[in-house]
């Protein structure tokens, strides 16, 4: 199966980890991932946030480099990467206006066709958990996890046409089927506080803690991920929340992607666990699994 | 529960004539955004799914009525602006589907093109200078954004603490690879400037 494959900024740089366990793990599954040659960044939350077309146009451009390569179907890792290619590929598809205008800046034949899917949807819908749950050689039994799906892996529904989107499953089903038992709770899809990192630290100290707050009342040992912004927000800014609190928190914010790579018999080493700033090995040790 | 600055009857707004409605606001989202509020049934399920609602000073629901009303100066001035998170559950839960994240990049384009200061500069410069970096590089450099952020704001050493730990465990890079393509980059800014001013 070949899939145009996104791996965005993040995944260059804070989030390689998630890269790097992305294409052992696809691997591992007969997903063959071709990198879009010369993709450029989504355009993120700034371009969206001053300028709409831009924001089209840039995520528009990798569309159109991937179906140059010949491929139908892109994924994006990155939940903040997805949302954009998603939702231009949606406003290309109903907007003809928008379509005709992005085409000529592009510098394209109008339809800009490829379908994007981010990649627990790829997973859960193209190989699906019962498959994925025949690779498991060491079950991640003994596992607590609380499974966070954040704002745009289900979110606007009308564009991602994913799950549902208050109370989704997909990721639980796939933890479970790894060996781990997930935690019910109720901030699966509350938003992390998201581009605001770095100018606006309160919003992520506010948002992120409630949902810490949240994993650890649930009684999860560790919050599961596939946003390199929320694993970011919920790992980095873990001890200032818990300042602000009263509360030591210490739940390691893990990408899915390492979880599925652990369950296949790959080592920590392998997937980037010790990249994690809220160590995870005393969690994985305590259950035999590094 | 975050406490409440001000008096709970500030949070509300002035009495406004309503024989002063003027409705060419609305139909100018209309035409721009393909986004009708006339459907709007003021339910509010989008404020009270707002993720940053405790904070705002104009709610989602507000906001759809201020635009019926025609009243664009405190939209354009709104702290709302700068504090929405784009989470998108406003839109999720609207039973008329209304984009209103769609309507609040809108009216924070329209606020920067007329020059309003916003209220939070910070959040401008940090998308600006990720923009920048786009343009520059075709691609975000996070550490050289975190790095140029913290010079333009002069809080030379926010997040320093967290930035060593950070390098040690090999998460900030300086230079990753670039868009070979930058001429395509630099064109698609310029036409989408001048196509949207």
């Amino acid at each position: 199966m070949n899939v145009a494959y996104f791996p965005g900024c993040s995944l260059q740089g804070m989030a390689s980890e998630y890269d790097k366990s992305t294409r052992l793990v696809c691997k591992h599954l007969g997903i063959n991932l071709e990198e879009i040659e010369d993709w450029n960044c989504c355009g993120a939350t700034a371009a969206h946030s001053l300028n709409h077309l831009l924001s089209v146009s840039l995520a528009a451009r990798n569309l159109d480099l991937a179906k140059k390569m010949g491929l139908h179907l892109v994924t994006a890792p990155c939940a903040g990467c997805y949302g954009r290619l998603k939702a231009a590929s949606y406003e290309l598809k109903n907007n003809s206006e928008v379509a005709e205008k992005v085409s000529q800046i592009i510098g394209t034949s109008v339809p800009i066709e490829p379908e994007v899917k981010n990649l627990l949807q790829l997973l859960v819908e193209s190989i699906g958990t019962p498959a994925i749950a025949e690779k498991v050689v060491h079950p991640l039994k003994g596992l607590k996890l609380a499974a966070y799906y954040g704002c745009l892996l289900t979110r606007p529904n009308q564009v991602t046409q994913f799950d549902d989107r208050e109370m989704p499953v997909s990721m639980d089903l796939l933890l479970q089927a790894l060996g781990a038992e997930t935690v019910n709770w109720a901030h699966k899809t509350e938003c992390c506080g998201g581009g605001y990192a770095a100018s606006e630290t309160d919003i992520v100290i506010d948002l992120g803690g409630q949902i810490l707050e949240s994993a650890r009342a649930a009684g999860a040992d560790a919050i599961v991920v596939a946003c390199p912004m929320c694993q970011t927000n919920l790992d980095t800014r873990q001890k200032a929340i818990g300042a602000k609190r009263g509360i030591k928190y210490h739940l390691p914010i893990i990408y899915f992607t390492q979880l599925m790579g652990l369950a296949f018999g790959y080592t920590p080493r392998q997937l980037g666990f010790k990249r994690l700033l809220t160590e995870p090995f005393s969690l994985l040790k305590a259950q035999g699994l590094a | 529960m975050p406490e409440l600055t001000k008096k709970p009857t500030e949070y509300y707004f002035k009495a406004v004539k309503l024989n002063q409605l003027d409705d060419s606001l609305q139909q100018e989202i209309k035409l721009k955004c393909g986004v009708d509020v006339e459907t709007c049934m003021e339910c509010g399920k989008c404020s009270g799914g707002c993720s940053n609602t405790h904070i705002f000073d104009i709610t989602p629901r507000q906001m759809i009525k201020l635009i019926k009303m025609g009243r664009e100066e405190p939209l354009l001035s709104m702290d709302s602006l700068w504090t929405c998170v784009s989470c998108q559950l406003c839109v999720d839960r609207c039973p008329s589907r209304i984009d209103i994240p769609r309507v609040m990049d809108y009216l924070r384009e329209k606020a920067c093109q007329q020059g309003i200061k916003p209220t939070r500069e910070q959040v401008k410069l940090f998308n600006e200078l990720m923009l920048g970096s786009i343009m520059k590089t075709g691609r975000v450099e996070e550490s050289l954004l975190a790095v140029k952020f913290n010079l333009k704001t002069g809080n030379y050493f926010k997040d320093a603490d967290l930035g060593r730990q950070m390098f040690f465990k090999g998460k900030l890079k300086a230079f990753g690879p670039r868009v070979k393509n930058l001429k395509k980059i630099r064109q698609i800014f310029n036409d989408t400037i001048q196509k949207e001013g």
